[in-house]
């Protein structure tokens, strides 16, 4: 089920199997046939760590999603609540609880919250008088999960809006939390590095509790040499540019949640011989993107320019593997053939998915439109006009396009020019406020407040240099074989990677300058390890440093570190672990404020 | 002669040098006894309270043992630290004389328990180190007992008693200092018991008690330092219900991690408490954005332009200027939308300004659109785009000409050359193909982007 997860440098799939433990504990807690209530929310990161198969196996019988209102009926002695933390819910929860009671029902209620139990929410509870109800209150600590077996996510959606704009750090303390719960896992992390003020809360909050467990020594052996904290807003630049990867494209235009991608299923309507063709299917097309796909662990990552010459080299080589049945003479042969039918098959099909995507992406890539907009951010990128109005960004407004690209493209010059003239940001803010409503004078200032949006302050610029010093823009970046990370962005190289990469080598010491000029502290603790577990590293063995990127990381930013883990003299092999895995839009989502009038 | 009593008389011949050793030896061999001879030596040695009886014996048993290959020396070892054990407690000072079989039967920790109920604490932590017993079932819970005990102990000072304590128990593994404290609380000394919680690395056990001890602001700023959320919350809730509302507020203002969990939580549920909270701080900015979003629950438009005009004297003390004059233009639109909704039935409420005039050119109201236009200061070129492409897909070409003649388009209309009159068709083709971003760029229009 979740082979590809211990294929990595790291086996991820030990953190799964634990989870699915705890998970089978608490059920078993609940005897009896079972019904399993669920704040909808969690149904994708759950369905990562388990499928209903297993549920079943332990007599779960029916879910629900948690709505207003009554329950569904189901004939079954548990009703188990699986939540998220949030009063809201809790109010949900009670009405149910509250309407079951009227019919005198003899069932058991349970809560399980995830990732952690709440005393603000059990109060709540105690308040709307159903607290007694409650057989069992439990928590089901789920901080990182596998995604892939090099990725692991909190899919903490908020987590940048309540760090940066709330001053609310809950997400760092399961930040810390879920890092505590991986050390026990796979052995204490020797060194820690970070950059940026969450990094260093996350830090502090590690060590400390490492203090709690004083005693307990670890006798895991290390799996990770080294950790490096990063916060997103050291680099706010990244996630604003369009990403160009395979995978982040697909991202980009259809959003990939939880490993699935929901498709136009034009492209994707079976084509059978001598059928006449049906209607066409009206449902999205709905995939599982992961390395567990042979074709698409290979393209993913490419450069979408890579793609098309990646695709049609497949293709040949499937339909020669299909030609070797007129080879096949003997009835070995013929059984051998045979035998390997699923799996091409299997491949066949694969590839003409990917190819309907790269089509559907293809027409997209190739649009003025999509060229015109990659233009401007690459001006900005590269600091040309970052200091005036933007006339591209002017036309836009004009003729309405979406929201979120016009705030993304002024967020981004923004950051690029280390903050707009008063009068350029103002002139941007009238445009939008006329054009799409005064309502989102909220989201304007939200972003301000998480530094996206700002008006320059003093006149310095240091901009250029950090670009220079870094190399973030790389004039001939190759997209069919790439030699530098800046593929990922047809000639930008994300800051935040580099910054990773420099720190492998030569060290940050060589870049201390620039690490003055980005926000936040950087800093470097080590843990002891108990004495004999000090690893013995064989010659020409790659470390392994674990990248956590505070506030989200892209699919581009992955694919950087993929790119660097797979480089030959590298020497360093990364794993990736996120609060969220993001894009410019859905981030800028997450910190748009909409109210919605009442009066009409 | 039982074969152990017979290896007994074989070591001591052999002490004294004589071969008689060899012949009992020999003797215990022959009858393949000599395993069961160490054995019953061991066993016999274990049942002595004299301690020189014992030596013998063992000695004893060790001598029978290197004649055999492969016999376990558990027993042995076992017994011998054992005996150990029980000789210490035999001595007169403690007085436990316990048998080697009630020794077994009650086993090592109820020993080293009633040890510690009669505060032999030293002897009993040098037992548990002695039989490496576990930390947690040994040492610790020793120490914790101590403690406990130590916290009683009137005549020594809180400094004094902290400091013996912490130097005592250090880290070690499973004592928990905050039952220490509870203990010294229970005693009535909350001075020691506050300065043993110090020592204390789980915040989740340090907050609790400081809260039952009436030291919440000590109970807030661990909790913050821990950084558990839900432990300030915890911690925050008790504040609220126990201190006046200003005091609480004045609390919660020198922990500022606190106080925008609080702001967190007022914000789900306590509107009317953000307000004041934000008015506590003379947070004008936060005022105004709450303000604004207030207004968008209103259902009547009075209230609505009510709340508006609140944040519009926040955004000016915040000294926000574009703030205020965009939250006043939306009251003017507002008005502007009710009074054309009221007079022409146009359905404008709620739209944007530039959805406003979109809507009025569609219903041909041009003087309205126009005085928006100038109201609003809407930039030329947005306005220009706005008002050519909604009269061509109208048709409206004598509008469009009087509009083209009325001042110099800042988006350009056409390739050079071309004749006004023949502006409509060309521009209408234009919009219908939908291809206004191509055109700007390919330089069909090259006079689109051209500045004003």
């Amino acid at each position: 089920m979740a082979a590809h997860l211990s294929y990595g440098r790291v086996n991820l799939n030990i953190l799964r199997e634990a989870a699915r433990k705890e998970l089978r504990e608490f059920l078993d807690k609940c005897a009896g046939s079972k019904a399993i209530v669920w704040d909808e929310y969690l149904t994708g990161p759950f369905g990562l760590i388990a499928q209903y198969s297993l549920l079943k196996e332990h007599e779960v019988e029916k879910m629900f999603t948690l709505k207003t209102g009554r329950l569904p009926s189901a004939d079954v002695k548990n009703i188990i609540f699986f939540v998220r933390p949030r009063l809201e819910l809790m109010d949900i929860i009670a009405e149910n609880v509250f309407n079951e009671d009227k019919l005198h029902s003899t069932r058991d209620f349970h809560i399980l919250f995830v990732p952690r139990r709440s005393m603000l929410c059990e109060q709540r509870l105690k308040e709307q008088g159903v607290l007694g109800s409650f057989i069992n209150i439990d928590e089901y600590i789920l901080d990182l999960i596998p995604y892939d077996g090099d990725l692991l996510s909190m899919e903490y959606e908020s987590a940048f809006r309540e760090c940066y704009l709330e001053n609310d750090q809950t997400s760092l303390y399961h930040t810390a939390k879920g890092l505590m719960t991986l050390q026990a896992l796979y052995g204490t992390i020797p060194q820690i590095y970070g950059k940026g003020e969450c990094a260093r809360h996350v830090a502090n909050m590690m060590l400390r509790m490492k203090r709690e467990f004083a005693g307990i020594q670890n006798q895991i052996l290390p799996v990770f040499d080294t950790l490096l904290l990063l916060d997103r807003n050291v680099d706010l630049l990244t996630p604003l540019a369009t990403q160009l990867t395979y995978e982040g494209l697909i991202d980009e235009i259809y959003g990939i949640t939880n490993g699935y991608v929901k498709l136009p299923p034009e492209k994707f309507a079976q084509k059978k011989q001598g059928e006449a063709s049906k209607d066409l299917p009206t449902e999205p097309k709905k995939l599982q993107l992961n390395s567990a796909e042979e074709l698409y662990a290979e393209i993913r990552d490419k450069n979408f320019n890579a793609v098309g010459a990646a695709l049609s080299k497949k293709a040949k080589i499937i339909s020669a593997a299909f030609e070797e049945r007129h080879n096949a003479k003997t009835v070995g042969e013929i059984k051998q053939f045979v035998s390997q039918l699923p799996h091409m098959q299997a491949a066949r099909s694969s590839l003409a998915n990917h190819t309907s995507i790269a089509e559907l992406i293809k027409d997209i890539t190739t649009s003025e439109a999509f060229f015109d907009n990659l233009t401007v951010e690459q001006e900005f990128m590269t600091g040309v006009d970052t200091d005036k109005v933007n006339t591209y960004i002017e036309d836009r407004i004009a003729q309405k396009d979406p929201l979120i690209k016009i705030l993304r493209l002024v967020c981004m010059q923004s950051v690029c020019n280390n903050g707009l003239k008063q009068k350029v940001l103002d002139h941007y803010k009238r445009e939008i406020l006329q054009t799409y409503g005064y309502e989102y004078i909220l989201t304007l200032n939200n972003l301000e407040k998480g530094g996206l949006l700002k008006p320059q302050t003093s006149s310095r610029n240091n901009n250029p240099t950090i670009r220079k010093t870094l190399k973030l823009w790389m004039e001939d970046a190759n997209e069919q074989n790439p030699n530098d990370i800046s593929y990922v962005y047809s000639g930008y190289a994300p800051l935040s990677i580099r910054l990773t990469q420099l720190l492998a080598r030569p060290g940050w010491r060589s870049i201390e300058e620039v690490l003055k000029m980005l926000p936040g502290p950087h800093f470097e603790e080590r843990q002891q390890l108990p004495a004999g577990l000090h690893k013995k590293r064989q010659q020409g063995e790659n470390r392994t440093t674990l990248v956590f990127f505070l506030g989200g990381v892209t699919y581009a930013e992955i694919a950087a570190l993929r790119f660097l883990s797979q480089m030959e003299d590298s020497g360093m092999e990364y794993v990736i672990a996120t609060t969220k895995l993001i894009n410019g839009a859905s981030w800028i989502k997450s910190l748009m404020d909409t109210p919605e009038a009442q009066m009409h | 002669m039982a074969p152990g009593a017979l290896l007994l008389e074989a070591h001591r011949e052999y002490e004294k040098s004589s071969q008689k050793a060899d012949e009992y030896l020999r003797e215990i061999k022959e009858q393949g006894m000599l395993a069961e001879a160490v054995r019953q030596c061991v066993e016999a040695a274990g049942h002595e309270y004299d301690s020189n009886t014992q030596k013998s014996l063992l000695r004893a048993a060790s001598f029978g043992k290197c004649f055999l290959t492969d016999f376990s020396p558990e027993h042995f070892v076992a017994t011998c630290r054992e005996l150990r054990v029980l000789n210490a407690v035999r001595e007169c000072s403690v007085g436990l004389p316990l048998t080697h079989t009630q020794f077994k039967q009650m086993t090592l920790q109820v020993l080293i328990d009633r040890l510690v109920y009669r505060q032999f604490y030293q002897l009993a932590i040098e037992i548990c180190r002695y039989l490496k017993i576990p930390d947690f079932q040994g040492v610790s819970r020793v120490l914790k007992h101590w403690a406990a005990c130590k916290v009683q102990q009137k005549e020594l000072s809180d400094e004094a008693i902290a400091r013996a304590v912490c130097l005592k128990v250090g880290d070690s593994l499973g004592v928990s200092y905050s039952h220490i404290a509870a203990k010294a609380f229970e005693c009535g000394r909350t001075e020691l018991a506050i300065k043993l919680l110090d020592s204390e690395a789980r915040s989740g056990e340090q907050v609790p008690l400081l809260l039952k001890m009436k030291r919440s602001q000590l109970a807030l700023s661990k909790a913050v330092e821990s950084g558990d959320t839900d432990l300030v919350y915890m911690v925050v809730t008790h504040l609220k219900n126990e201190m006046n509302r200003g005091d609480f507020f004045m609390t919660l203002r020198n922990q500022p991690v606190a106080l925008s969990l609080y702001r967190q939580f007022c914000k789900l549920q306590e509107q009317e408490t953000l307000r004041d909270l934000y008015n506590q701080d003379d947070d004008h900015q936060e005022l105004a954005n709450y303000y604004v979003a207030t207004s968008y629950r209103e259902k009547r438009l009075d209230s609505r332009l009510s709340h508006l005009q609140s944040a519009v004297d926040e955004y000016n003390k915040a000294k926000n200027e574009f703030a205020s004059k965009a939250t006043e233009d939306e009251m003017r639109l507002l008005r502007f939308q009710k009074k054309l909704d009221d007079e022409k039935g146009a359905g404008l409420m709620g739209l944007s300004l530039q959805a406003t005039m979109e809507t009025l050119l569609m219903l041909g109201l041009y003087k309205q659109t126009d005085q928006l236009y100038r109201d609003f200061k809407v930039p030329d070129k947005r306005y220009w785009w706005l008002k050519l492409k909604s009269l061509a897909e109208k048709e409206e070409w004598e509008e469009l000409e009087k509009f083209s003649k009325s001042k110099k388009s800042p988006i350009g209309y056409l390739v050079g050359g071309s004749s006004p009159q023949l502006a409509p068709t060309i521009l209408f083709d234009f919009f219908n193909v939908k291809n206004i971003s191509c055109a700007s760029s390919s330089g069909l229009c090259g006079g689109l982007h051209q500045e004003k």
